[in-house]
C-alpha cells in the first residue's frame, strides 16, 4: 500500500473562491450566507442560503464550454483547476491514464431539475428542449473534471447525498494507495436550488435566522451550494514533484444506518468511527480534532454528539461545524470538511462553530471551538458525513510524519 | 485484484422475471397510455404496466416508495433467492448495497419542482416524498428493508453506471470493507423517463423499464466450500475520452486492458456486448472497438436492447443478466469468456472481461 496525501486544495466557497481565501475565511469565522437570488423566494418563509455569488467559471476553466454545462458541474471543474493549481502540479505532464477523477454529489445538476420542473408546470412535457435535459445526468460531474483537466483515468460521481464527498475521497484514496492511479482528484459539488430549499423548509429543518451548530438554542440548517476538489497522490508521487502536502490520508470508514432514511442513528455512527478509527489505525485519543457533520439541526446535532460521547468514550476532542459558516453545501459538505481539517493539520489551527452562543445542556463536555479559530497542533483530525439514507461516512487526516 | 464472483441475480422485466426466460423472443410491448394523467410520447413502452408495490411487497413500509426504489427492493429481493443467501446477524454489518443511476428517481426529483411551481405557498410539498428525491433513494431503501448495515453506495454514470458499479465492488472487495454486495442497476418507467428518450433518439426505439442486481463476493474464495458462482468478472477497466479524442480508441483500450489484467487472450472472447447506445453510430463505435481489440470473428453480439428497449441506466446489468441466463440454460457454453463494453455521451468508457457457467455443472 503506498501512503496518500493531500497536496492541492479548490475550493469555489461561500467563503473564499481558492486556497489562501478559503482558509482566511476559515481562520476569520465569516459567513458565507447571503439572500437568495438563485430563485423567487416570495411566499417562503426562510430566504437565506449559502450562495457562492461571487463564481464566475470563465476566468478559472481553460477547456469546459460553460454553455454546454449546468452549475454543479461548473463547480466541480473550476474547483478541480483551482486545486490542481494550488497543488503545483502541471497536470499536463502527468500521464493522463493514470489521472483519475471521483465526484461526490447529492441532487447532481438540480437547476437543470428545477428548470425541467418549470416547463413541466408551465407547458408540459412536450416543452423540454433536448439541450436541457442533455445537463441532467448526475455522472456529468466527473466529467466536466475530467474534461476541464483534459485526463483519462476512470470518471466516476459517488450519488451518496450528503456524505457523498467523504465516499468519494475514501475511494479516491483507494485507488492511490493501491497504485491504480497517480493523482485523483476528489470531493463535491452541489447547487442551490428552488426545491431542495422548498423540501428542507417542509421538514422544518431550516434555521429561523444564523445557523447555530451545537448551541443549546439552535434551529436548523442553512442550504448551500459550491464546489470542493482535493488533489490526492502518492506520497512517492509528490515527493518525486517536490511538493509540500497539507496532510495524509491515514483512512476511512463506511456503513449503513439501514433503519431511517432521514433520522441518523447515534449507534450506527458511533459504529462508523470506530470503523474509521480501526482502519485509519489510530485510537479515539489519538484525534485532536473533530469537524463534524454539525448540520445544526436539533435532532441531527444532538445524534452526533451522542455518537462522538460513545466513539470517544467521553473523551471528546475539540468538535466544531464549518457549516456554521458556509450553510449545508450537501454533496460537497464532507469534502470542504476535509480541507478545513487538512489545513487544521497544516496550519495548526481549529476552525471555529460560529454563531454559537449557549452550551446546550445535553452535552455540556461538547468543545465547540466557539466563535473564533483557535491555535493548535493537531496531529489527527476526523472529519464526518451522514446523509440521507444512512449513509455515514468518516475520513482520518494525519499529520506528515 | 478486479476479480469478483457472481452468484445471483435479481430480475425486473416486463418479458418475465424468470431469469431463463426474459431474453427470449421479443416480447410485445406493453401498453402504458392509461398508466399516468401525464401525455406520454408513445401509447406502448417495454415497461411493467400492472406492476403494483402493494402486491410485490405489501403495504407495511412501502406506501412512500417511487418506483425506481419498489423495483430495485424487489430485485434485491430476487437476488438473494437466487443466490440462496440469508442475510442473519452474522453477515449484514458485512453486506451492503452498490446501484448504478443516471440521476435518481428523475420523477421524484422533477416532480417536487413542479410542485414548487403549483403548489401555494411553494413550499407546501409533500415533506413524506423528501427522501426519494436524493438519488441514493433506493439504496438506502433495500438496506433498510433487507437490514444491511455495510456499504451503501450509489454510482452515476448512465450507461457506463453498470460497469463502475461493479468495479466500485471490486475495489470494496480488496479493501476488505465488505463480503457480499448487492450490485445493480434498475430504472423506472415514468412520463419523465419517457420523455427524456423521445428527446435522446431518433431512432424511435420505445423506452424500459427494469434492471437487475446481482449478489457479488469477493474472488478467488471457491476453494472454500462456498458454492461456485454463476459467473467471474475476471477484470474491469474504466477511464475517460475528452472531447475530441477517439472514442473508438478509447473504449479499445479499455478491452485490451481488461483482458490484459483477465489474463484472457482475445481469442478466447466468444461473446460481447455493447452497453447500447442512443444511436446507431454511437453504437458502432462500441462495436467496431471491440472488433478491433479482438481481432477475429468467431464471437457474437449480445443485444438487449431490442427486447428491453430504450434503458440507458440499466442495460449494463441487463446484459450481464442475458449472460447469466445463457450460461444457466447451455451447459455446453460452461468456461466461456465473454466481454461487456459501455459508453456514456460524456466520455466515460469501460470493459469487463467475464466467465460464466451453467449451475448443473456445479450445484446440486
Amino acid at each position: 500500500m503506498k501512503r496518500v496525501v493531500i497536496t492541492g486544495l479548490g475550493p469555489v466557497s461561500n467563503i473564499g473562491i481558492g486556497a489562501a481565501a478559503f482558509e482566511s475565511g476559515l481562520r476569520e469565522g465569516h459567513s458565507g450566507i447571503s439572500t437568495i437570488t438563485a430563485f423567487d423566494t416570495a411566499g417562503f418563509p426562510r430566504t437565506m442560503a449559502g450562495e457562492v455569488t461571487a463564481f464566475d467559471p470563465e476566468p478559472i476553466l481553460r477547456r469546459l464550454d460553460t454553455k454546454a454545462w449546468g452549475r454543479s458541474s461548473q463547480f466541480a471543474a473550476a474547483a478541480a483547476r483551482l486545486a490542481v493549481r494550488d497543488a503545483g502540479l502541471r497536470i499536463e505532464l502527468a500521464e493522463p491514464h493514470r489521472v483519475g477523477v471521483v465526484v461526490g454529489t447529492t441532487s447532481g445538476e438540480s437547476q437543470v431539475t428545477e428548470e425541467l420542473g418549470r416547463r413541466i408546470a408551465g407547458e408540459g412535457f412536450g416543452s423540454l428542449p433536448k439541450e436541457l435535459a442533455a445537463q441532467l445526468p448526475a455522472g456529468r460531474l466527473a466529467a466536466a473534471v475530467s474534461e476541464e483537466l483534459n485526463v483519462t483515468g476512470e470518471s466516476v460521481t459517488l450519488a451518496t447525498a450528503c456524505s457523498a464527498s467523504n465516499y468519494a475521497l475514501g475511494y479516491a484514496y483507494d485507488m492511490v494507495a493501491n497504485g491504480d492511479a497517480d493523482v485523483m482528484l476528489t470531493g463535491g459539488a452541489d447547487s442551490v436550488c428552488r426545491w431542495a430549499h422548498a423540501g428542507f423548509v417542509r421538514l422544518g429543518a431550516v434555521a429561523e435566522g444564523a445557523c447555530a451548530p451545537f448551541d443549546r438554542d439552535r434551529s436548523g440548517m442553512i442550504t448551500a451550494e459550491g464546489g470542493a476538489i482535493i488533489v490526492l497522490e502518492s506520497m512517492d508521487f509528490a515527493e518525486a514533484r517536490g511538493a509540500t502536502p497539507y496532510a495524509e490520508v491515514l483512512g476511512y470508514g463506511l456503513n449503513c444506518d439501514a433503519r431511517h432514511m432521514v433520522a441518523p442513528n447515534a449507534e450506527a455512527i458511533a459504529e462508523c468511527m470506530r470503523l474509521a478509527h480501526r482502519n485509519a489505525g489510530v485510537r479515539p485519543s489519538d484525534i485532536d480534532y473533530v469537524c463534524a457533520h454539525g448540520t445544526g439541526t436539533a435532532a441531527n446535532d444532538a445524534t452526533e454528539a451522542e455518537a462522538l460521547h460513545a466513539a470517544f468514550d467521553g473523551c471528546v476532542p475539540p468538535v466544531s461545524s464549518i457549516k456554521s459558516m458556509l450553510g449545508h453545501t450537501m454533496g460537497a459538505a464532507s469534502a470542504f470538511g476535509v480541507m478545513a481539517s487538512a489545513l487544521a493539520i497544516a496550519r495548526s489551527f481549529l476552525p471555529p462553530t460560529i454563531n454559537w452562543s449557549n452550551r446546550d445542556p445535553a452535552m455540556p463536555w461538547l468543545d465547540p471551538i466557539p466563535n473564533h479559530a483557535r491555535p493548535a497542533r493537531v496531529r489527527v483530525a476526523q472529519n464526518n458525513g451522514f446523509a440521507f439514507g444512512g449513509n455515514n461516512a468518516i475520513v482520518v487526516l494525519g499529520a506528515l510524519s | 485484484m478486479n476479480r469478483l464472483d457472481i452468484i445471483g441475480c435479481g430480475l425486473i422485466s416486463p418479458a418475465g422475471d424468470q431469469l431463463t426466460a426474459a431474453f427470449v423472443g421479443r416480447p410485445d410491448p406493453a401498453e402504458v397510455t392509461g398508466m399516468y394523467e401525464a401525455d406520454l410520447p408513445k401509447p406502448v413502452a417495454h415497461a411493467l404496466a400492472s406492476f403494483s408495490v402493494r402486491a410485490e411487497l405489501g403495504r407495511k413500509g412501502t406506501s412512500f416508495f417511487d418506483r425506481r426504489t419498489a423495483l430495485t427492493v424487489m430485485a434485491c429481493n430476487r437476488a438473494l433467492a437466487d443466490a440462496d443467501l440469508r442475510i442473519t446477524d452474522g453477515n449484514r454489518r458485512r453486506t451492503g448495497v452498490v446501484l448504478g443511476t443516471t440521476a435518481g428517481s428523475v420523477k421524484s426529483s422533477v416532480d417536487y419542482a413542479v410542485d414548487t411551481f403549483t403548489q401555494d405557498p411553494p413550499y407546501m410539498v409533500n415533506p413524506a416524498l423528501f427522501p426519494n428525491t436524493v438519488m441514493n433513494c433506493a439504496a438506502g431503501q433495500s438496506a433498510i428493508w433487507l437490514k444491511l448495515n455495510g456499504v451503501n453506495a450509489t454510482v452515476a454514470g448512465g450507461r457506463i453506471a453498470f460497469l463502475s458499479v461493479l468495479r466500485y465492488c471490486a475495489n470494496a472487495f480488496r479493501s476488505q470493507q465488505a463480503d457480499y454486495l448487492l450490485a445493480g442497476a434498475v430504472e423506472e418507467f415514468t412520463p419523465h423517463t419517457a420523455w427524456l428518450s423521445h428527446l435522446r433518439r431518433a431512432d424511435g426505439m420505445l423506452p424500459g423499464e427494469g434492471g437487475a442486481v446481482f449478489v457479488v463476493r469477493p474472488g478467488d474464495d471457491s476453494s472454500n466450500g462456498a458454492r461456485r458462482p454463476d459467473a467471474v468478472m475476471l477484470a474491469v477497466s474504466i477511464g475517460f475520452c475528452p472531447n475530441g479524442s477517439d472514442r473508438m480508441a478509447a473504449i479499445a483500450g479499455c478491452v485490451r486492458t481488461a483482458l490484459a489484467r483477465a489474463g484472457v487472450p482475445p481469442d478466447q472472447i466468444v461473446r460481447a456486448a455493447s452497453g447500447g447506445a442512443d444511436n446507431e453510430a454511437t453504437a458502432e463505435v462500441s462495436w467496431r472497438a471491440v472488433k478491433d481489440v479482438l481481432g477475429h470473428s468467431n464471437w457474437e453480439r449480445l443485444e438487449v436492447e431490442p427486447v428491453a428497449g430504450d434503458n440507458p441506466t440499466a442495460t449494463g446489468a441487463l446484459e450481464l443478466a442475458a449472460l447469466l441466463a445463457l450460461h444457466r440454460q447451455r451447459p455446453e457454453l460452461d468456461g466461456q469468456a465473454s466481454v461487456l463494453v459501455a459508453q456514456n455521451p460524456e466520455g466515460a468508457v469501460g470493459a469487463a472481461v467475464f466467465r460464466g457457467w451453467s449451475r448443473d455443472s456445479h450445484r446440486g
